[in-house]
């Protein structure tokens, strides 16, 4: 056979094309990483990574040797809502039917270091997690669940300490010795900072918190993963794989800079340190980054001259991205994460959650876990895809494409070094209004159909589904944490819990260990509040403040009959009205979701509104004092954990108190459809809910006004 | 002018106007109320008494009728005006809003509201300029809390850029100033650049008078340090401070030259920590700038100080240069006599905006249409075009 050659298929290719060029078949990824239509062994030739073996450095295909084909990842599945009774219960059902691991969501209140009683958090309790008062809510949570045989994972920074602590304690009080503990606590601040937006403290002493945890565990926890250096709630919040993949090495290399400062050796925690990555719908892309990262992050710890070469392995856990499911067509969602946990599997993770279809409605019901669940058993026991380990190395495109993210992620940590560190980026706002860009252009193709969603753009559903949701009376859970508060701190020995908290404090001031101090104070029965309280009054509440980037989604947004339709509408309105259209965007209660309201906010603005933008965390009070004395047109409240229900009477009630409720209200966010109807009759004027079309909900908006 | 207006400005009698025109006062009003056209004669006769100030164009405008407010209308601004007295912030809410309106209802009712205001010279009136990222905000939040716990009540306006594409702006996120918003002594608006006429930034000195009238008597007003609001600005306020950065010259700051010189007190900021060395020295480079030759409005050398917005350190000092400066003002009268001339300033200003809205107006009339047109087709050169529509502007 004679050799062939790809000047021949480029014939053969360009034949088929007809009038089309070949140049029309690349394609160019969100991270602006050029994509040819066909990979060759030219392409694999030279590489920016080493592909090597699985088990051994620099581990590309895999930390683990034998990898699935000895055992498959562990099903983790991420859970929590109301109280701890409720939450175990919930858990206990998963554990029965497939579940290996746990992973605690905690309510937002506990995320901020407040107790369910403080008047901040009416709107929290109980509503996105599970509230988590103190040691007794510990217990109850693990109620009949041995700590020493189950890993538990924690999605916990803000109030980091306070709830380890309370975690350590519930273990030694249902007699596991600490050192059994086995689990992870993701302790990963920098990225709150950047999009999470759980911090409680400034970065400084948060910085400090994360190495007194690696300390702490790394003598007395050596099962515990000290530390979840997450991409994930990046990638949520609008980052492009690059961007995810090089911000949380970046984040990686702080937090081993801070441990080894402390004076402990690379090798006593690094093998501790555990990844978590978002998986979305970019298949291979995806797959890619995976490696790609375990490849990155040898690079980066080498550096240090470890000896254990488990200090070069990249560990993982994986979530399907929630931010891919929509709303509507909502059993679409199913297809979605099957796809997504496949390509978390073929990337090589050690564990994963799937998310449920329901996930832009509400919390998972029973039902829609089940699914979720199942998703990876199916995939685990079903496909046989576990019998080969990384099936998918040598692939000419997976591997060119594993060396062009390589190259890519690496130009953005340089950027990151360059500025001093990930601390200064955060500070200087870099990593943030990058990954804002990110989501405002991705926004701009949606909302112009260049970027398909089935369901939601294209082959929309003509029929409405009714889909049962989980629903939570948070006032009934707030009320009942807030007795039990009350009966805690009735029963306790007051002055010794004085005694602690004062104790907290001096220990902050100073340099002892605050996990270490806390695990006593927990088993005291102080409280998540009292003990961050504690901290608080040394270090300061932390506030954000960033600012909103502007131009491009106008940059990026096909100008059609929609976008003119603003146009005229707005021009109208100038004349009736002097000015132009005016609207506050609101963000309340410990809701910490942004991106919907950045991008509102930055998008409004592009298509000719005044936009005021609100502080994260403001109360419903606040809210409507900054709209009357701005003489808004209109508030835009944008909620996503659940806390509309409390938060928009309240607000609608300022509005009238000071009578102004001439200023209209609209809602936005994942609020379910139940509940649009009574916020209709409270007077709001229009609910946008997820996949809301943004020069759409602009006209609406012009029509309210 | 209108000949009502020309008589009232020279305080001349109906009466006796009508006598030198040789007409009964019946018929004067007759032309004043523009029931009847004067004829020609007599349209002559009044040119030529009136200086030539008011023009028999002048008989034929009726778009000033609405200028006169009825009695309801008289009643409503009373009880405006009270509302304001008395703090109501949906008022002055609204207030500020009529005053940047594009809307010459708007216009006019905001007008006839500060008419009604009795103004005083209370208040202090603090602009501050400064790079972005300097701490403008941060320093009005912490010093404005800091007055407010000596009993002032503190006002901030800051003016955000609107976008040169879309019109449309983000308000507020580069004011955030988190204890003083949630204050009740506190009040702050963030103003989009550009209103309908191109200048809310002019403005401003109006939504001063009425922070002033609600009882507010620290008025801070925010510019970004980068353009040409500063001289606006500059022309508000009764002080100018400038922030800077702990960093070398003014090639480092990234501020211009020209802003420095109308500082009134330059303030060093963010002295803590790793960066109070270099705030020191750039204190002693700036207190020695020779190229700072010019005098602080109080004729002395230009005060060059340090602070820490985050720590709160320098403030006192700062307070106290403002007092002092503010009590050298007062005691050789140039605090009133400035903000008379301000005031000038002010009107020159609001003409200045009209002109220009009657300009931009202009361009959607059928003849202009019409030249341009021709402008474009090379059919008339662009300076007859020019003259016609200057000539048009002058007879009107
Ligand atoms: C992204 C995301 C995150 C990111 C947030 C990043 C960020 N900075 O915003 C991360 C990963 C950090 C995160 C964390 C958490 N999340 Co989350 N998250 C999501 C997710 C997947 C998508 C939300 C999103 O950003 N979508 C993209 C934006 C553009 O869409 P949008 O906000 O809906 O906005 C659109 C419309 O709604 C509308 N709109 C929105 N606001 C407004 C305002 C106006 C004026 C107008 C006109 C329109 C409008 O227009 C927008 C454009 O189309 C949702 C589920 C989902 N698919 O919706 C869960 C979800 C909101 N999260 C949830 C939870 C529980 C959490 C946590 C509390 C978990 C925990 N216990 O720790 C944490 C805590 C976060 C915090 N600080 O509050 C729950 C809330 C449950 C509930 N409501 O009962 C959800 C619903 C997932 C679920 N089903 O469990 N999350
Ligand atoms: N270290 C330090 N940082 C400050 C100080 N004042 C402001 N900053 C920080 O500088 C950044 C910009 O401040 P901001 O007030 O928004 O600046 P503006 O753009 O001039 O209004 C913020 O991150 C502030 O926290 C200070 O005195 N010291
Ligand atoms: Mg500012």
């Amino acid at each position: 056979m004679s050799k062939i050659n790809i000047k021949d298929w480029i014939n053969s290719a360009e034949k088929e094309l007809k009038e089309k060029k070949l140049e029309e078949l690349f394609w160019e990824t969100p991270e602006g990483i050029k994509v040819k239509p066909l990979y060759t062994e030219d392409d694999i030739k030279q590489l920016n990574h080493e592909i090597g073996l699985p088990g051994l450095p620099p581990y590309t295909r895999g930390p683990r040797a034998t990898m699935y084909a000895n055992r498959p990842w562990t099903i983790r599945q991420y859970a929590g809502f109301s109280t701890a009774e409720e939450s175990n219960k919930f858990y206990k059902e998963g554990l029965k039917n497939g579940v290996m691991g746990l992973s605690v969501a905690f309510d937002l209140a506990t995320h901020r270091g407040y107790d369910s009683d403080h008047q901040r958090v009416v709107a929290d309790v109980g509503n996105a997690g599970v509230a988590i008062d103190s040691v007794e809510d510990m217990n109850k949570l693990f109620d009949g669940i041995p700590l020493e045989k189950m890993s538990v994972s924690m999605t916990m920074n803000g109030a980091v300490i306070p709830v380890l602590a309370c975690f350590i304690a519930s273990g030694l009080n249902q007699g596991c010795p600490i050192e059994k503990l086995t689990g992870t606590i993701q302790n990963d601040i920098l990225k709150e900072f950047m999009v999470r937006n759980t911090f409680i403290f400034p970065p400084e002493p948060s910085m400090r918190i994360v190495a007194d945890i690696i300390e702490f565990t790394s003598k007395k926890m050596p099962k515990f993963n000290s530390i979840s250096i997450s991409g994930y709630h990046m990638q949520e919040a609008g980052a492009n794989q690059v961007q995810e993949l090089a911000y949380t090495l970046a984040d990686g290399k702080e937090y081993l800079e801070a441990a080894l400062k402390r004076g402990l050796d690379i090798d006593d925690f690094a093998p501790r340190l555990s990844f978590f990555w978002s998986i979305g719908m970019n298949f291979f892309m995806e797959i890619a980054k995976m490696r790609a990262a375990r490849f990155m992050w040898s690079e980066i710890v080498k550096k240090f001259n470890p000896k254990n070469s488990r200090s070069l392995a990249l560990r993982t856990h994986c979530q399907t991205s929630g931010v891919s499911l929509m709303e509507q067509d909502a059993y679409n969602n199913i297809v979605r994460t099957t796809v997504e946990a496949m390509a978390a599997v073929l990337g090589g993770t050690q564990s994963l959650h799937t998310n449920s279809f329901d996930e832009a409605l509400a919390l998972p019901t029973t039902f829609s876990a089940r699914i979720a669940r199942n998703t990876q058993l199916i995939l685990s026991e079903e496909t046989g895809i576990t019998n080969v380990i990384d099936p998918l190395a040598g692939s000419y495109y997976l591997e060119s494409l594993t060396s062009s993210m390589v190259v890519e992620a690496n130009k953005l940590i340089s950027e990151i070094d360059d500025v001093g560190g990930m601390v200064k980026a955060i500070e200087m706002g870099i990593p943030k209004m990058r990954i804002e860009e990110s989501s405002a252009k991705r926004q701009a193709k949606v909302d112009s159909e260049e970027q398909i969603i089935v369901g939601v753009n294209k082959y929309k559903p003509t029929q409405k589904q009714d889909i049962n949701i989980l629903s939570i009376d948070n006032d009934k859970v707030r009320k009942k944490q807030i007795s039990a508060l009350n009966e805690l701190k009735k029963s306790r020995d007051n002055k010794i819990v004085d005694e602690y908290i004062e104790k907290i404090s001096e220990v902050a001031r100073g340099n002892g260990n605050l996990l270490e101090i806390c695990v006593e104070a927990a088993k005291n029965f102080c409280t998540v509040g009292e003990m961050t309280g504690a901290m608080e009054k040394v270090f300061g509440r932390h506030t954000l403040s960033s600012k909103t980037i502007s131009g491009v989604y106008g940059k990026n947004v096909k100008s059609n009959e929609k976008i003119s339709s603003v146009n005229t509408h707005i021009q109208n309105f100038i004349d009736r009205k002097g000015r132009r259209p005016r609207m506050l965007v609101v963000k309340m209660g410990q809701d910490g979701h942004d991106r919907g309201a950045k991008l509102i906010a930055t998008a409004f603005a592009d298509l000719g509104f005044d936009i005021d933008v609100g502080p994260l965390f403001q109360t419903p009070d606040e809210a409507a004092k900054q709209a009357i004395e701005n003489d808004v047109h209109i508030i835009g409240v944008s909620t996503l954990a659940a806390g509309h229900k409390t938060l928009v009477p309240l607000l609608i009630k300022a509005l009238k108190n000071n009578d102004a409720d001439g200023i209209k209200v609209i809602c936005g966010g994942v609020i379910p459809p139940q509940d649009y109807s009574d916020l209709y009759k409270l007077g709001v004027s229009k609910v946008f809910g997820p996949g809301t079309n943004i020069p759409e909900a602009a006209i609406e908006i012009m029509d309210i006004l | 002018m209108k000949l009502q207006d020309y008589l009232r400005f020279r305080r001349i009698k109906n009466k006796t106007f009508a006598k030198l025109l040789n007409i009964s006062p019946v018929s004067l009003s007759r032309y004043i109320s523009g029931e009847r056209f004067p004829e020609k004669k007599i349209l002559i006769k009044i040119h030529n008494l009136s200086e030539g100030l008011v023009s028999p164009n002048d008989f034929c405008l009726q778009d000033d009728k609405n200028y006169d407010v009825n009695e309801s209308q008289k009643i409503e601004l009373k009880k405006f005006h009270q509302h304001i007295l008395s703090g109501s912030r949906k008022h002055l809410g609204k207030v500020i809003t009529l005053i940047e309106s594009s809307r010459e209802k708007d216009q006019i009712t905001s007008e006839k509201l500060l008419e009604l205001f009795k103004g005083n010279d209370k208040s202090i009136r603090i602009g501050i300029t400064g790079v972005p990222g300097v701490g403008k905000s941060t320093f009005i939040e912490s010093f404005g809390m800091k007055l407010i716990r000596k009993g002032f009540k503190v006002a901030v306006l800051a003016v955000d850029p609107s976008s040169r594409f879309s019109g449309g702006s983000i308000l507020g996120d580069k004011t955030r100033m988190e204890k003083l918003s949630v204050n009740k002594n506190a009040f702050i608006r963030p103003s989009p650049s550009s209103g309908h006429l191109g200048g809310v930034a002019k403005r401003t000195s109006e939504s001063i008078l009425c922070l002033e009238e609600a009882g507010f008597n620290i008025i801070f007003v925010e510019t970004m340090g980068v353009g040409q609001a500063e001289t606006e600005v500059y022309d508000m306020v009764d002080i100018f401070l400038v922030l800077l950065l702990p960093a070398g010259g003014d090639e480092l700051q990234g501020i211009k030259k020209g802003i420095i010189e109308m500082a009134d007190l330059i303030i060093v900021n963010k002295a803590d920590g790793e960066l109070k060395k270099s705030a020191e020295i750039t204190q002693r480079e700036y207190k020695n700038a020779s190229h700072i030759t010019n005098k602080s409005r109080i004729n002395e050398d230009i005060g060059v100080m340090i602070c820490s917005s985050l720590n709160q350190s320098g403030f006192e000092n700062v307070w106290k240069y403002i007092l002092k400066f503010i009590d050298i003002r007062k005691k050789n009268n140039a605090f009133i006599n400035e903000r008379n001339l301000q005031k000038i300033n002010r009107m020159w200003g609001l003409v200045d905006l009209k002109v220009k809205g009657f300009v931009k107006n202009l361009s959607s009339r059928k003849f202009v249409q019409e030249l341009l047109k021709n402008v474009k087709i090379n059919n008339l050169s662009m300076y007859r075009a020019v003259k016609m529509i200057s000539n048009y502007i002058i007879k009107k």
